[in-house]
């Protein structure tokens, strides 16, 4: 009788912590989810200010150094966004380069850019990015 | 000439694999001994084919014969002998050229091991399913991915391997071990297979196994080790580990599999968790599979997607097959699999390995779905994204924690049932050596409680296994008469496995002590120079000497010249690069780093020299990143000793009680720790 109470209190308590646990691992993964978006579908979900990643080449001509690092205008050929780097942008950062920027919307409607990734080996490049040749101007 | 001795290997060994198979399932049939004994034979030639077709690669990579695409791809006249070398696991279709010859190495050393017993049905499944794993990948070469591709007008020069292939010499040494790592998993899993099917669980088949498993568990550990070192000498990002999706499919094989290596044991000493460890070798052999297939098809971008091919669907109905035919022999099997062992008490060492078992099965889940997930949300909502670190990280390190905090608990408590009495005399004083750091700790200034405890709890183990070693051989000294080297020397050789494992934990406390300082005192800053100017960051002076421009066939790279100081003493010039490779755009970073035991200082160029002369480099103060690396020659040391036979010694009766002996818990009068795994 005691044993079968007992295993009764230690099946209940894993389940417990089963749900926590899987409550915990829902609740940090949904927080650390980053779209992928292009510049378009950026441009039409501007309401949304959380953080994620936008795609696309860099317009020629656009770049302007500032103090606290680089702004520019990124495009997709479809719609184009103001982004405002903070940090120094990578080597490879110029005029028509294929970038993706992690960051989010400002109020004003600038995007808020903290990293630039380029085509690069170690970093992460939507397929998107490839296909808009039609992105210099 | 080379394609086509190529071509003749690759053909060779999926006939014999082919063959072999038909001859096995013949003689299993007929119960015709004769035919169980030839059909092992086919295992050497599926072992000789592999040379034959990777000696033809490397002929061909050595001879610069561009007339094969592999080689006018992954190979240039100007590519250093080294990297001509490692050319051969550069892309896919090699690679899979070496998964075949090291399957072909573990299918034939298994295959001697068990000469004597070729006869045995069991001996024969596991031959049969080895040899069909093989039969795929020769499969796969012969079709979607064949390395001997020629081309109707060769190039004169070849692309040469991918720019952060042929930047460091890590790169000869990471993917073979690795593949010694993943591909070893064939083995146990061929035996728990066969033993499925043959209705055979007695434990022989584990023990029998378990070089192999262990030899495999080893390579992959040292590999994935090896890796993250390269990450961070070439990669230039400051970091080793970024939860990149491929880095994450051969670490989710490593936690099944070091899970299977603790849970083996309790079935070994008391018949339990049958059905649980047969899960774990198969799923572990899955995981491999997915590895191959998340890093060679190209459904997540990573750093190692180097190649984007028609191989995915292959890989994924193996895949499928391979899991649906480890659940369906499972639950064909699930009654018979029925354990005659119960953990009696929740306080042993059995049912620690039980809740080891469930945290390494968590912690795989964890990184399992945060991999996979965007690929299910692409696959079903059709949105691109990402799972960021932060989730691996906040996920893993309370899971990670409790496992250090079961490292060092689990190997002083004893089967069975603990009595607190014998608690107390094992735990009391690495748990005092535990607080006492945490507490050093807060006075030195860490904060952050995951460090803390990270601390605390490698002190705590780190006090625990140097007591047991201590103890031990102090028993061995006393009864012997030895000297302490003498003693400690008889002690490990009586019982390998039991201290090679321990002298694992300590490589794995040096990693956990690593990661937990890493994460806590890196400092990291961007700054602008120009030349003769500095700049401190952390009490490090860096200034800028000068730069260089240097070409080679190879590459050409500009470095500049940085020289710290460090509290008034000259720590040396550093030069961190770039280079750019012909036949690519991109610049490829080298960082530069001075290693030190307590801090690393890693410098990388950020941008050359603009027009102004003015250049951005990355300074990084990484802390105790070496021990990552120390951490891992601990494993690998530890594996050798966990692998060396047991030495028995015919003189005298051990005076100590050995792993064999089923008594419950020692008399209190002796001390007990020696009783181990």
């Amino acid at each position: 009788m005691r044993n079968r109470r007992r295993r009764t209190y230690i099946a209940v308590g894993m389940c417990v912590g089963a749900v926590i646990a899987i409550v915990a691992l829902i609740v940090v993964l949904s927080q650390n989810i980053q779209y992928f978006r292009t510049v378009s579908e950026a441009v039409a979900n501007r309401h949304d200010t959380s953080q994620f990643r936008m795609a696309g080449a860099v317009v020629n001509g656009s770049v302007k150094p500032t103090t606290a690092g680089v702004d520019f205008k990124l495009t997709d050929g479809k719609a184009t966004a103001e982004v405002i780097q903070h940090g120094n942008p990578p080597e490879l950062f110029k005029d028509g380069a294929p970038v993706v920027c992690v960051g989010h919307w400002s109020q004003n409607g600038t995007f808020d850019s903290d990293q630039i990734l380029i085509k690069h080996g170690n970093d992460y490049t939507p397929p998107v990015v490839k296909q808009p040749a039609a992105s210099k101007q | 000439m080379k394609a086509s001795l190529g071509i003749l290997g690759v053909a060779l060994g999926a006939s014999s694999a082919g063959l072999g198979i038909c001859v096995l399932a013949r003689g299993l049939w007929k119960h015709e001994d004769r035919w169980l004994i030839v059909g092992r034979r086919f295992v050497f030639g599926v072992l000789g084919a592999a040379i034959v077709a990777v000696a033809a690669m490397e002929w061909a990579l050595l001879t610069h014969d561009f007339s094969l695409q592999y080689v006018a791809e992954n190979n240039a006249r100007g590519t250093p002998l080294l990297f001509t070398i490692t050319g051969l696991w550069a892309n896919l279709e090699g690679s899979i050229l070496l998964w075949v010859l090291v399957l072909g190495g573990f299918l034939a050393f298994t295959a001697h091991k068990f000469r004597h017993r070729a006869t045995d049905p069991l001996v024969a499944w596991a031959n049969i399913v080895g040899l069909a794993v093989a039969l795929f990948f020769f499969a796969l070469m012969l079709g979607p991915a064949n390395p001997f591709r020629t081309l109707s007008s060769p190039p004169l020069d070849g692309s040469g391997p991918n720019a952060l292939l042929q930047d460091h010499p890590l790169m000869a040494f990471h993917p073979p071990l690795l593949y010694l790592g993943l591909v070893g998993f064939t083995i146990p899993f061929a035996f728990a297979v066969a033993a499925l099917i043959t209705g055979r669980f007695g434990e022989g088949w584990l023990a029998d196994t378990r070089k192999a498993t262990l030899i495999a568990w080893g390579c992959l550990t040292i590999g994935i080790i090896l890796g993250a070192w390269w990450s961070y000498e070439v990669l230039g990002w400051g970091g080793f580990w970024a939860w990149d999706p491929v880095e994450n499919a051969a670490l989710l094989p490593w936690l099944t599999a070091t899970a299977f290596l603790h849970s083996v044991i309790v079935q070994e000493r008391r018949g339990m968790l049958r059905v649980w460890n047969l899960s774990l070798i198969l799923s572990t052999f899955c995981l491999t599979i997915l590895a191959t297939f998340l890093t060679r098809s190209g459904v997540l971008n990573s750093v190692h997607s180097f190649t984007v091919s028609d191989i995915g669907p292959w890989l994924l109905v193996f895949l499928g097959v391979v899991a649906a035919a480890s659940i369906g022999l499972i639950f064909w099997r699930g009654d018979r699999l029925r354990s005659p062992g119960k953990i009696d008490t929740p306080v042993s060492r059995e049912s620690a390995f039980l809740v080891n078992n469930l945290l390494f099965a968590g912690l795989a889940f964890v990184v399992l779905l945060g991999t996979v997930f965007p690929l299910l949300a692409e696959a079903l909502q059709g949105k691109q994204l990402s799972v960021g670190e932060p989730y691996f990280n906040r996920m893993t390190t309370p899971i990670a924690l409790l496992l250090l905090f079961m490292m060092a608990i689990a190997p002083a408590l004893p089967w069975r049932a603990a009595t607190a009495d014998v608690l107390r005399r094992r735990l009391l004083l690495p748990a005092y050596a535990g607080g006492a750091t945490m507490l050093i700790a807060l006075a030195l200034g860490t904060r952050g409680i995951t460090t803390v405890l990270a601390f605390g709890l490698g002190a705590f183990a780190l006090g625990g296994i140097v007591r047991q070693f201590a103890v031990g051989a102090r028993a061995r000294r006393r009864a012997e008469g030895e000297g302490w080297p003498t003693a400690t020397r008889h002690m490990i050789g009586a019982n390998p496995r039991l201290y090679g494992g321990l002298v694992v934990h300590v490589g794995i406390v040096c990693i956990a002590v690593a990661l937990a300082s890493f994460s806590a005192f890196t400092v990291r800053r961007e700054v602008s120079l120009a030349r003769g100017g500095s700049a401190t960051v952390s009490g490090y002076t860096i200034t800028y000497l000068g730069n260089k421009t240097t070409s080679s066939a190879q590459k050409r790279s500009v470095s500049v010249e940085l020289q710290i100081h460090h509290g008034g003493s000259d720590l040396g010039v550093y030069a961190p690069a770039i280079s750019t490779f012909p036949g690519t755009s991109d610049g490829i970073g080298t960082p530069s780093v001075r290693t030190g035991l307590l801090r690393d200082v890693y410098l990388t160029l950020v941008s050359s020299p603009n027009q102004k002369g003015r250049i951005t480099i990355g300074v990084d103060i990484n802390a105790m990143v070496v021990w990552l690396w120390i951490g891992g020659f601990v494993i690998a040391l530890g594996t050798l000793l966990a692998l060396s036979p047991r030495v028995r010694r015919r003189v005298r009766p051990e005076p100590a009680p050995l792993a064999d002996t089923p008594t419950p818990e020692p008399p209190p009068t002796r001390e007990p720790e020696v009783v181990g795994v």
